[in-house]
């Protein structure tokens, strides 16, 4: 992401933010000193075995999958070319519909919730609480595990017939299901599973709340402003483009989101395929039926859909998010 | 310092490149040819595997093998994917319908061509069917298996049932047996695990004179018998015999057998292949009891002698005789059968067979007792699953949680997974 927002007021009020006026229009380059271009050329080549790995390892496969998605290609034989077969396919593929719908449900559904949480509690420990570090390092620990195979194996203990939940249920007399083997539950289960890994927003809205300078709510508070007032004038509209940044970040991570239905589900997308996403249908296609000019068509859809959901972001971006001035 | 700054950064990254140059593996000197040996399982196979080697290695001074083994889930996209990079093991174990669809995208050498290597007198035909598609052997069962029904005699006393005569009964009778075993143990276990997928389904459909697949590759299971299965799953879900539907689920996600009903000793019966005997015993701790699967009142017993594994050799490796003569080995040499026992199997060569007998364990033997009395009802063979049929179990497992969460009825799922087998076959 080369979108950072970067805030670069500190809390010092009087230094004057860098950002406020436009850059005057830069002069006219001089020509390179010999120096500047015998520098320019070590940069290039210390850069060299980055770019190196960056055409072969990501650019080239990403072009190669280009190709591969306009033919049916098993893995053991040649390519053959189809032309837009593998796309129209699409249109009468139901279990790929099964999957936008679980997968857009997630998203949808697991992103706001998550934010919220994410946003609720950094707000909390913004207030000076003792300890901060320490809640801070705790919170922030799901998302370094959220998306381990050690977790998604946890969860299934947790929401099975005979697990955690169930065990509590059980003491106050509610006698439940296993929640990941239902196929009305088991999509909640990885979305709560989603929210849980809130640590990395919070961190960052954290952050975010730390360069709001002090003085703008104290104004507030000399014209009689209440705490919600604040939050809700001050606080948010200065922090819009954290949660911009966050909301572009999670949305394109939560449409990739793999490891833990893979997991939970032991791959199959089950039970009923509630927990098809489009990630693991792409995997199933490709390595289980051998369809991998097929499953190159759905990776590159998905590409197009994270493609598009950002650009919207982007343009709604003008609309509510304040770059302070 | 005039220390030309170009080279200190140039010799790092010529390094860089050459590490990803990779080794060169076929090392020349001596005239030993390297081997490379793909199969899936735990550590305890490999090891097994290992020693076998050692014995082969010694055998042929000029072969070196090496192993490359997976757990059973990643085995077979690790072997696509390098398959398709043009980096196939030269001999790779396949199962189910894996090798059909191997040999008919032209991985596969067609064993024909090294038949003066690997010996196939000891081993019977109808084992040799399923690895021979459109005429040609591209793969030999490492062993055999049968499907079974396995009964854990304790939870038969608990429940105060005797163990059925498993020459006679049929549906019916299991169906009773099994709704008495849930019923009698209420909250602590089931009569039986969820019977279905699509090996039943190819049982069942023998037993109604009808085949999962034909001889020509097509599918042979009509949508009426097929609907009246699942209308038998939902009444034994319903008497209480399997567990609901998210149990059901449970434990068709996990396939350890320390997880099953059967190795927890929570539930009285299960379909399963011979050749997991061993595991389950050893996770239950009692002596479990092998099956002939239940009947139709005047049907055909519908069981089959299955191959539990295949060996086969890649159409592009660079020494097909080194590879048959280590398939010969496996297949023909006590030496190596006294390293595998029954754990590919029980051997296809009777002879080999007969050598190891009196080393197994008494489970193993109850498991080759258990083959012995099935080869005894047997049908006409299966034939070799088609090219497309990997992946009808993802299929049936996927329909039949509609069917147990009521999300689809009997009929509509019949029809939708013939139908959906069906293109999965065409394409």
């Amino acid at each position: 992401m080369t979108t950072v927002p970067t805030f670069s007021r500190g809390r010092a009020p009087g230094e004057p933010p860098p950002q406020a006026a436009p850059d005057p229009p830069a002069p006219r380059r001089n020509r390179r000193s010999p120096l500047a271009k015998r520098e320019g050329r070590v940069a290039y080549l210390f850069l060299a075995p980055w770019f190196i790995g960056m055409v072969v390892i990501t650019i080239g496969p990403i072009l190669g999958s280009l190709y591969l998605s306009f033919t049916e290609y098993s893995l053991l034989q040649p390519p053959e070319w189809l032309g837009l077969d593998n796309y129209r396919r699409m249109l009468d593929d139901e279990r790929l519909h099964t999957a936008l719908r679980v997968t857009f449900t997630y998203v949808f559904v697991s992103v706001p919730l998550q934010l919220a949480l994410a946003l609720a509690l950094a707000f909390f420990l913004d207030r000076g609480v003792r300890g901060l570090a320490l809640y801070r390092s705790i919170y922030y620990l799901p998302s370094l595990l959220g998306g381990s195979v050690a977790i998604a194996i946890l969860w299934r203990q947790i929401f099975g017939t005979e697990g955690l939940i169930n065990q509590l249920l059980g003491m106050v007399g509610i006698e439940g299901e296993g929640w990941v083997s239902h196929p009305d539950h088991a999509l909640s289960t990885l979305i709560v599973l989603n929210v849980w890994t809130f640590g990395a927003p919070m961190v960052i809205f954290l952050a975010g709340l730390r360069q709001i300078p002090t003085m703008y709510y104290e104004a507030a508070e000399v014209d009689g402003a209440g705490g919600f007032t604040k939050f809700w004038r001050i606080t948010i509209p200065l922090l819009t483009p954290i949660i911009f940044f966050n909301l572009v970040l999670q949305i394109i991570g939560s449409f990739q989101t793999f490891t833990q239905a893979f997991i939970v589900s032991g791959g199959t997308g089950g039970p009923a395929d509630s927990t098809l996403f489009y990630t693991l249908y792409t995997y199933q296609r490709g390595f289980g039926s051998f369809e991998m000019g097929y499953a190159s068509a759905l990776a590159w859809v998905l590409l197009v859909i994270i493609a598009g959901f950002t650009a919207v972001n982007f343009l709604a971006a003008k609309r509510w998010v304040h770059y302070g001035d | 310092m005039r220390t030309p700054r170009v080279l200190a950064v140039a010799v790092p990254v010529a390094a860089l490149l050459a590490a990803c140059g990779g080794g060169d593996t076929t090392g020349g000197d001596g005239d030993v040819v390297e081997l490379r040996y793909a199969f899936w399982g735990s550590d305890d196979r490999a090891q097994m595997t290992q020693e076998m080697i050692d014995a082969f290695e010694a055998e042929n001074p000029d072969i070196r093998v090496e192993i490359d083994y997976a757990d059973f889930g990643a085995y077979f996209d690790k072997l696509a994917t390098s398959v398709a990079a043009g980096d196939a093991p030269d001999i790779m174990t396949m199962g189910g319908a894996y090798h059909s669809e191997y040999a008919g995208r032209g991985a596969l050498l067609d064993l024909g061509e090294v038949d003066d290597i690997i010996r196939t007198d000891d081993i019977g035909d109808d084992i040799l069917a399923h690895g021979t598609i459109d005429g040609s052997l591209y793969a030999i069962p490492t062993g055999v298996n049968g499907y079974a029904m396995v009964a854990n005699p304790a939870v038969f006393a608990a429940a105060g049932l005797e163990l059925p005569d498993d020459t006679t009964w049929t549906w019916d009778d299991f169906a009773q047996l099994c709704t008495q075993i849930g019923t009698a143990l209420g909250e602590e276990g089931y009569g039986a695990q969820d019977l279905t997928n699509h090996n039943t389904l190819a049982l069942w459909a023998r037993q109604h004179g009808e085949q999962l697949y034909t001889e020509d590759g097509e599918l042979g299971l009509s949508a009426g018998t097929l609907t009246e299965w699942w209308e038998f799953s939902l009444e034994l879900r319903d008497s209480g015999c399997t567990p609901p539907a998210t149990r059901t689920e449970e434990l068709a996600s996990q396939s350890a057998p320390e997880q099953t009903l059967i190795g927890t000793n929570t539930g009285g019966m299960a379909l399963v292949w011979s050749n997991v005997l061993e595991a389950l015993s050893t996770a239950s701790g009692e002596e479990l009891r092998l099956l002939i699967p239940p009947g139709v009142e005047g049907g055909e017993p519908g069981s089959w002698l299955g191959p539990s594994m295949y060996y086969t050799i890649s159409a592009r490796t660079e020494h097909p005789e080194e590879a048959a003569r280590l398939v010969d080995f496996m297949l023909n040499e006590p030496a190596a059968a006294e390293s595998f026992l029954t754990d590919r199997g029980l051997p296809v060569n009777t002879e080999v067979r007969d050598a190891i007998v009196p080393q197994l364990t008494p489970v193993q033997q109850a498991e080759a007792e258990y083959l012995d009395r099935l080869q005894e009802v047997v049908g006409e063979p299966v034939p070799p699953a088609p090219v497309g049929s990997t992946e009808t179990a993802g299929i049936v497992t996927r329909l039949n949680s509609e069917v147990l969460f009521d999300r689809m009825t009997p009929g509509g799922a019949a029809e939708q997974a013939l139908a959906e087998i069906g293109t999965a076959l065409d394409r």
